[in-house]
């Protein structure tokens, strides 16, 4: 049985189109990426698998309980960190953890063994008021209140969103063991270098899917080769290699562009050289492997063609 | 699980650092202040006498005014002018004008050569200062027993008698209507509040993922506010038994009848406000809204039935006039449930109808 199955999901706002015809299948025990930018439909649709909200049309199931008819099985067994801090903030760590822990039917003794881990690095602070934590120790406090009654589930809405790098990097390692003791997790994220720590994952833009699979997968599936090309000065660099024949297209990432090439039409001499007539005469072109957000970017079709 | 809830609404309820002293300012202030502060009996009249007799009687007449208690004597002059000035400069709210030969006519029984001038700017404080003033004048006629205008019909003497609240006191009239105000205060807007606030902070979303159904989760939130709003009714009363002396005339549980009957009302319109608006400065503004017209058209502060017609209509709308005209009807005047069905019928119906509308259109919001 899947963890999560869902067909056919659509959701409009008024005349907004949210989501539309979404379907996906995540296995259990995996860590399951749901990837795209701001505005891409992430979180309607975790609102609708985690039954806050009603879709339009589809159906689906989590852990085999229908997300319309057996809401109140689903919210048994799911947990849910919403993408904004959203604990009670004048109550104490302590006093959230036991909280929700109670709403579940179960005690923080009953399942200590599988918060320890996080809820060891903000015991310490457990009498202090949820309200006055730091960035960090508020994002566990939520990561334990919602593993603290042993779901099989556990949705994280862009749980990384502005946290700092490090703080990203524990965050992710702390999900490998979450999932090591058997829970799905299903997460999004805006960031493309998170793609690659997941299981499996899928594009989202303009709420649909555009690709889905192992992050191998989706990179093998690239169908151009790039070319990081550096130069002396890069936005006329960029406007020139954009122009040269064979080029698919070319954006700017971090210090260098990435150019996408058709093998088939050109080559990196070729590109150099072009480059070079066009007044770019010292720039340095490296072959490189295609990353997810290269993928990402020519699957949500955002080209600028020649 | 319930307990758990209830447990955490308290928790936070105490934790805040205003609600807890509110909740117990209130009623003393509501109680020890407001009756001083709302009452709307006209004291210290600031009267300018213009006498221009100066004869014995004008000055018993004059004495009659200022023994009364109501009038501060600005001045007594002879220069009708100096006394308008006084007027003009808002120093003096009444002018009392004795003619001259006042002495003569009043002793000869043939007239009153006296006149009177109210600044009405100030519509209550002047209605009701001309009143007194002929008041006194009548009682100083009487005093002198003669007739006036002097002739040789039957006369018939009216003489009031005020049941309930014999000696017109305003602040035994006014503590029912401010326990109204307080328990509608405590039991309708806070919970909005509270709940719009829980919206704005996400939590309410949290909720909404764990098996607590939204009826537990939204019932444990008011039953606080429920709590105060009967602590704050007794505690009104005892203060205005331990320091004013008032008690109920009728039975103290019809109180709380009508205080549980009103609660019900004001915990649906809480809820409505709070399923309508997203965030605190909106649910502001509509208990604004709500607070001053319920106030306004609900008789505490003037009378329902000197409203015109469709502002009367009005009023009918407004669970306020009904628990208002019960608290005082049973606390007053000792009324019984029999006396005041109507009320506890137009409370029942408003509550009927919100608390349906509240939780048709919070299912809706899902």
């Amino acid at each position: 049985m899947a963890a999560i199955e869902i067909r056919n999901i659509s959701k409009s706002y008024r005349d907004i189109r949210a989501v539309q015809d979404i379907s996906l299948k995540v296995d259990e025990g995996e860590i399951f990426g749901l990837i795209g930018p701001d505005g891409a439909g992430k979180t309607t649709l975790f609102r609708i698998m985690t039954t806050l909200m009603l879709a339009d049309s589809g159906s689906g199931e989590i852990c085999g309980h229908d997300i319309v008819r057996d809401y109140y099985g689903i919210r048994k067994i799911i947990g849910y960190m919403p993408g904004k801090f959203s604990l009670y903030q004048d109550l104490s760590v302590r006093e959230n953890l036991e909280f929700f822990a109670t709403l579940f039917g179960t005690t923080i003794k009953d399942n200590y063994d599988n918060i320890k881990e996080i809820y060891s690095q903000i015991e310490p602070f457990r009498d202090r008021r949820a309200g006055k934590l730091s960035g960090g120790m508020k994002q566990k406090l939520a990561l334990c209140c919602a593993l603290v009654h042993r779901p099989s589930v556990l949705f994280l809405d862009e749980p990384t969103t502005g946290v700092d790098a490090v703080s990203r990097k524990d965050f992710w390692t702390m999900l490998r063991r979450i999932r090591s003791s058997g829970v799905t997790i299903f997460v999004s994220t805006p960031y493309m270098d998170e793609a690659a720590l997941c299981d499996r994952l899928a594009l989202i833009q303009n709420g649909g899917i555009i690709g889905s699979g192992t992050p191998e997968e989706i990179v093998s599936a690239y169908p151009y080769r790039i070319l990081a090309v550096k130069g002396p000065s890069m936005y006329p660099l960029l406007k020139a290699l954009r122009k040269i024949d064979g080029t698919v297209s070319c954006f700017s990432f971090g210090d260098c562009h990435h150019v996408a090439y058709d093998p088939a039409r050109t080559c990196r001499e070729a590109i150099l050289g072009k480059a070079a007539e066009e007044g770019f005469a010292d720039c340095s072109a490296e072959e490189i492997s295609p990353g997810i957000e290269d993928c990402f970017m020519q699957l949500s079709g955002k080209w600028i063609l020649n | 699980m319930w307990k758990y809830l209830i447990e955490k609404e308290f928790k936070q309820f105490f934790r805040d650092p205003g609600l807890p002293r509110m909740a117990l300012a209130f009623p003393v202030l509501m109680m020890l202040v407001f009756p001083f502060a709302v009452s709307m009996e006209i004291r210290n009249i600031d009267l300018a006498v213009v006498d221009n007799d100066t004869g014995r009687e004008s000055s018993l007449l004059v004495e009659q005014c200022t023994s009364s208690g109501y009038f501060r004597l600005v001045t007594l002059c002879h220069d009708p002018d100096e006394a308008q000035r006084l007027m003009d400069e808002n120093r003096a709210d009444a002018i009392l004008t004795i003619l001259p030969g006042f002495d003569e006519e009043v002793s000869t029984g043939t007239g009153l050569p006296a006149g009177i001038k109210v600044n009405t700017v100030n519509g209550t404080k002047g209605s009701i200062g001309a009143q007194y003033i002929s008041e006194c004048v009548r009682m100083y006629l009487a005093g002198k027993n003669v007739n006036v205008p002097s002739d040789d019909t039957p006369r018939m003497e009216i003489s009031e008698k005020y049941y309930f609240n014999p000696y017109m006191d305003y602040k035994l009239f006014m503590i029912p209507a401010l326990i109204v105000i307080a328990v509608t205060m405590i039991t309708a807007f806070l919970p909005a509040l509270n709940i719009v606030s829980e919206k704005e902070a996400g939590t309410i979303e949290q909720m909404n993922v764990t098996p607590v159904s939204k009826t537990a989760f939204i019932t444990c939130k008011m039953i606080p506010y429920w709590a105060v709003a009967f602590f704050i009714l007794t505690a009104c009363l005892a203060i205005a038994w331990a320091v004013f002396g008032y008690t109920c005339r009728g039975s103290i549980m019809l109180l709380y009848l009508f205080t549980v009957l009103d609660i019900i009302v004001m915990a649906g319109l809480g809820l409505l406000i709070s399923n309508y608006s997203s965030n605190a400065q909106q649910a502001m503004f509509v208990i604004w809204f709500f607070a001053v017209i319920f106030m306004l058209m609900s008789g505490i502060f003037t009378p329902v039935a000197s409203m015109p017609d469709w502002a009367q209509a009005i009023t009918y709308l407004n669970p306020m006039r009904y628990y208002a005209d019960a608290m005082r009807a049973v606390f007053l005047k000792g009324s019984n449930l029999r006396d005041i069905w109507y009320d506890a019928a137009g409370l029942a119906a408003l509550g009927a109808v919100m608390v349906s509308w509240a939780i048709m259109s919070y299912r809706k919001s899902d």
